[in-house]
């Protein structure tokens, strides 16, 4: 009984390490249809932001989405298996944002990353 | 009741097992048929960048630089950049084998502002196309054609064309914005079309 509660605790471990090493996907990886979109948490620390797919042609967006304006900043679309854009810089203020990405067409298999 | 006990006990610590040898497998499936996002960014960060071609500088918008990257992991890359910063990229990567995505034209969109066409600030538009695409043309959603200045360049040791272009501010304030890009052989024959999807 004691071995397959270690074994178990072990395995869920193993499956936690697993987990927060890609823990910078914040959508994914899975199927998108057309206008679905997925957002990170807003911080001022992302810095670049990446939808990628399995296999290139599906058009796709990725941005930055301020927290006072709300407005869109370094937005790109492209329909590259790598779309990426990154986070607005200013030397004179703390900018606070969230990644979003957004899949313009349907279905296909991917994930959107922060960094 | 001590037995049943122990008879649940050891079908739960089962079941856990069955569900974690499940889930660890979908997680390593999804990792080998998957581009590994990590790997890629990484090799982003830090392969050579070529220069392709320039957009330069207007209305107070910074000069930006269209780069072409062969990365490690198999991949070529097109990046519109501010040329003082080539690091802040902007744009994506396909497969080396496939650079073009089976397409005669591969282009990318960026834009400040927005999502709403009357508040971007500043767009531009790079691309690179196959050597048998002899020009480009954006055709805007007022029926107006602006024409690309493609430059020859060398990428995975094949002869492609590279562009990059800026959008005027006036334009975009109008609500004048690109709905397609259009390639054409030397014939003047209409090859790829590829609506932007940029409607404001």
């Amino acid at each position: 009984m004691k071995r397959f509660a270690v074994v178990a605790v072990l395995l869920l471990v193993s499956l936690m390490v697993v987990s927060s090493a890609v823990a910078a996907i914040y959508a994914g990886p899975r199927q998108w249809y057309a206008g679905q979109t997925a957002s990170t948490a807003f911080s001022p620390t992302w810095i670049r932001n990446a939808f990628s797919t399995y296999g290139s042609g599906f058009d796709k967006t990725v941005t930055f989405i301020d927290n006072v304006s709300y407005s869109w900043h370094n937005t790109v679309r492209n329909t590259s298996s790598w779309t990426e854009t990154y986070a607005p810089y200013s030397p004179f203020r703390v900018i606070t944002d969230k990644g979003h990405c957004k899949a313009n067409v349907g279905y296909f298999w991917g994930s959107c990353s922060i960094y | 009741m001590k037995l049943i006990t122990r008879r649940w006990a050891v079908l739960g610590a089962t079941a856990i097992l069955a569900a974690s040898i499940t889930a660890g497998g979908v997680i390593a499936a999804q990792l080998t048929t998957f581009e590994n996002p990590d790997r890629l960014a990484k090799a982003i960060e830090k392969d050579p960048l070529v220069l392709a071609a320039d957009i330069p500088a207007a209305g107070g918008a910074a000069r930006h630089s269209v780069l072409v990257q062969e990365t490690s992991t198999g991949h070529i890359c097109l990046w519109d950049v501010p040329s003082a910063t080539p690091g802040l990229k902007q744009g994506g990567c396909n497969s080396a084998d496939d650079p073009l995505a089976g397409r005669p034209l591969s282009v990318s969109f960026s834009y400040d502002g927005g999502p709403a066409m009357a508040s971007v600030r500043d767009a531009r538009l790079i691309g690179l196309t196959a050597a048998n695409v002899a020009s480009v043309e954006v055709v805007m959603n007022d029926g107006t054609r602006r024409p690309m200045r493609l430059e020859q360049a060398r990428v995975g040791g094949a002869e492609y064309f590279a562009f990059g272009y800026r959008f005027k501010a006036g334009d975009l304030r109008r609500g004048i914005g690109p709905a397609a890009v259009v390639a054409f052989d030397d014939s003047g024959v209409e090859i790829d079309r590829q609506a932007t999807g940029f409607t404001g």
